[in-house]
C-alpha cells in the first residue's frame, strides 16, 4: 500500500475549541514523517485520533487502509505506539511487561527482543516504577518494536530527555532497518533530532497544517540570501512573495528565499536592486527553515 | 564502527555530506578497493540517519562506480571509477564555482586559491 496514513480535512474540537483544523496529510510507506510544531499546535491530538484514542469531530483518518474509528486487533498488531504520556504498569518488571505484551502480537520475535534489550541497555528484572523517565520510554519502545511493527508512531519521544538517552532511542528505532516494510510517524518540537531522521516534514501551527513536504524538496528551495547593494535606499514596498523576513539596511539586504533557483533568484534581485554587487546564498538547516516559517506565521497571525 | 568520519554541518543536506565523506575516504586511501563498505543498516544506525537517505548514499556511490555490490558478500569499495575525465570534470563544476565564490568573498586572489588547492591535494595523497 502506498500511504500508510492518510487524513482528509481531519478536524477535532474540544467543546467549541478547535484543536485540529482541516488537516490533510499522507505518510508514504517506508518514510520517516516528522510532525513538528510548537506546543499546543495539535500534534498529540492528531496522533491520538490516528490510533483511535480520540474520534475525529469531522473529516477522516485512514491508517493501514482502515478508517481510524474502525481499527481493530489485526491493525493494532502492526502498529507500535510510544507516547511521552504513556502509562506503563509501574508494578511490573520489564520482563513481565514483555511477557504481558507478547501473546497479543503474532509477529513477536524473541530474538529481536533480546537484541533490543541489549541495544537499549535495559535489564529484564528492573521494576518499571524504579526506571527514570528516559528508561521508561525505552521500555515502551522495546515493547512496541519487538513485534516488528509496520507503522511506528512516536508522540514527542524525545521531550526532556538527555542526549545519550535520545541517541539510544534513535538507535533502537533504527533497528527496524533491514526489516522489509516499516514507516515512522513522529511528532516533535525538537527539530535537531528530526533533521537527520525525517524524510518528510509536516508543520502544524494552531491546529492547521501549514506545510507537508519532503525534506529534500524543502532544503532545495530554501536559502538564506545576503545581498550587497550600493544604494542607500529603503526596501521597495513590494518584494516577491517568495521572499520572507526581508530586512534592508544601508547597503545590505537579507531575506529568506523560499523558491530558490540560482539564476532566477539573482535575476529577481537585480530587477529590484540594479546596483546589486554580490549575492550569497546559504543552504539552511531544517531548524532555520522552521524558525523562519514560524516567525512568518506569527507575523501574519 | 564506520571506516570514515562524517562531521555533520547544519544546513547542508545529510545525503550530500555523507556522500562527500565517503568519496573523501576513498580518494585519500582511507578506504581501499576491496574494503567492505558499511551496509545501509550500519550507516543508518551509526550516523543516526534516515535509512532511505543511507540507501540513497550507497546507490549514488554505486552508480558512480565507487562501490560495487557483490551478492552474497556485501558492498565493496570498487576499483578506480570508470567515469570519463569529462564526466568527472562536470561533477566538479559546482564545487569549483563554490570555491571561487568563497575565495572572492574573502578577497583572496587566484594565487592564494591555487596554493590552497595544492596544499590539500598533497595532503590527501594516497599512501
Amino acid at each position: 500500500m502506498e500511504e500508510v496514513i492518510a487524513t482528509r480535512n481531519l478536524c477535532r474540537a474540544f467543546g467549541r475549541r478547535p484543536v485540529v483544523q482541516e488537516v490533510t496529510l499522507s505518510v508514504p510507506e517506508g518514510s520517516v514523517f516528522a510532525l513538528i510544531g510548537p506546543n499546543g499546535a495539535g500534534k498529540t491530538t492528531t496522533i491520538k485520533t490516528l490510533v483511535n484514542i480520540l474520534e475525529p469531530s469531522s473529516g477522516e483518518a485512514n491508517v493501514l487502509g482502515t478508517p481510524s474509528t474502525k481499527l481493530g486487533p489485526s491493525q493494532f498488531q502492526k502498529i507500535g505506539y510510544v507516547s511521552e504520556n504513556q502509562e506503563l504498569p509501574e508494578w511490573m518488571t520489564v520482563a513481565e511487561l514483555l511477557a504481558y505484551c507478547k501473546p497479543m502480537y503474532p509477529t513477536w520475535d524473541d530474538a529481536f527482543c533480546e537484541l533490543l534489550l541489549r541495544q537499549l541497555d535495559l535489564r529484564p528484572e528492573q521494576r518499571i516504577r524504579s526506571l527514570s523517565r528516559g528508561m521508561k520510554l525505552k521500555a515502551a519502545l522495546l515493547s512496541s518494536l519487538a513485534y516488528h511493527p509496520r507503522l511506528l508512531i512516536l508522540d514527542e519521544p524525545f521531550a526532556g530527555l538527555d542526549a545519550l538517552i535520545r541517541e539510544e532511542l534513535i538507535r533502537g528505532m533504527l533497528e527496524l532497518t533491514g526489516q522489509d516494510r516499516w514507516t515512522v510517524l513522529m511528532s516533535s518540537h525538537e527539530i535537531d533530532e528530526v533533521e537527520r531522521l525525517a524524510d518528510w516534514i509536516g508543520i502544524l501551527n494552531k491546529g492547521r497544517l501549514e506545510l507537508c513536504e519532503s525534506v529534500t524538496s524543502l532544503q532545495a528551495r530554501f536559502r538564506q540570501i545576503d545581498v550587497r547593494v550600493s544604494d542607500n535606499g529603503d526596501s521597495p514596498s513590494s518584494l516577491p512573495v517568495s521572499w520572507l523576513l526581508a530586512e534592508k539596511s544601508a547597503q545590505r539586504l537579507q531575506f529568506v528565499e523560499t523558491q530558490y533557483h540560482a539564476q532566477k533568484t539573482e535575476e529577481s534581485i537585480r530587477r529590484i536592486f540594479p546596483t546589486l554587487q554580490q549575492v550569497l546564498a546559504t543552504p539552511m538547516s531544517l531548524k532555520s527553515i522552521f524558525l523562519a516559517l514560524a516567525r512568518t506565521y506569527r507575523l501574519s497571525a | 564502527m564506520l571506516p570514515f568520519r562524517v562531521e555533520f554541518k547544519s544546513g547542508l543536506p545529510v545525503y550530500e555530506q555523507v556522500v562527500y565523506a565517503a568519496k573523501k575516504a576513498i580518494v585519500s586511501g582511507q578506504l581501499l578497493p576491496g574494503d567492505t563498505f558499511p551496509s545501509v543498516r550500519t550507516l543508518s544506525q551509526e550516523l543516526k540517519m534516515n535509512p532511505n537517505t543511507a540507501h540513497k548514499v550507497v546507490m549514488t556511490l554505486v552508480s558512480e562506480g565507487l562501490l560495487e555490490v557483490k551478492p552474497g558478500i556485501g558492498t565493496l569499495v570498487g576499483k578506480a571509477p570508470s567515469a570519463t575525465r569529462g564526466q568527472r570534470g562536470t561533477l566538479l563544476n559546482e564545487e569549483v564555482e563554490r570555491l571561487v565564490v568563497e575565495a572572492k568573498n574573502l578577497s583572496l586572489d587566484l594565487k592564494d586559491v591555487l596554493e590552497a588547492v595544492r596544499k590539500h591535494w598533497n595532503g590527501l595523497q594516497k599512501r
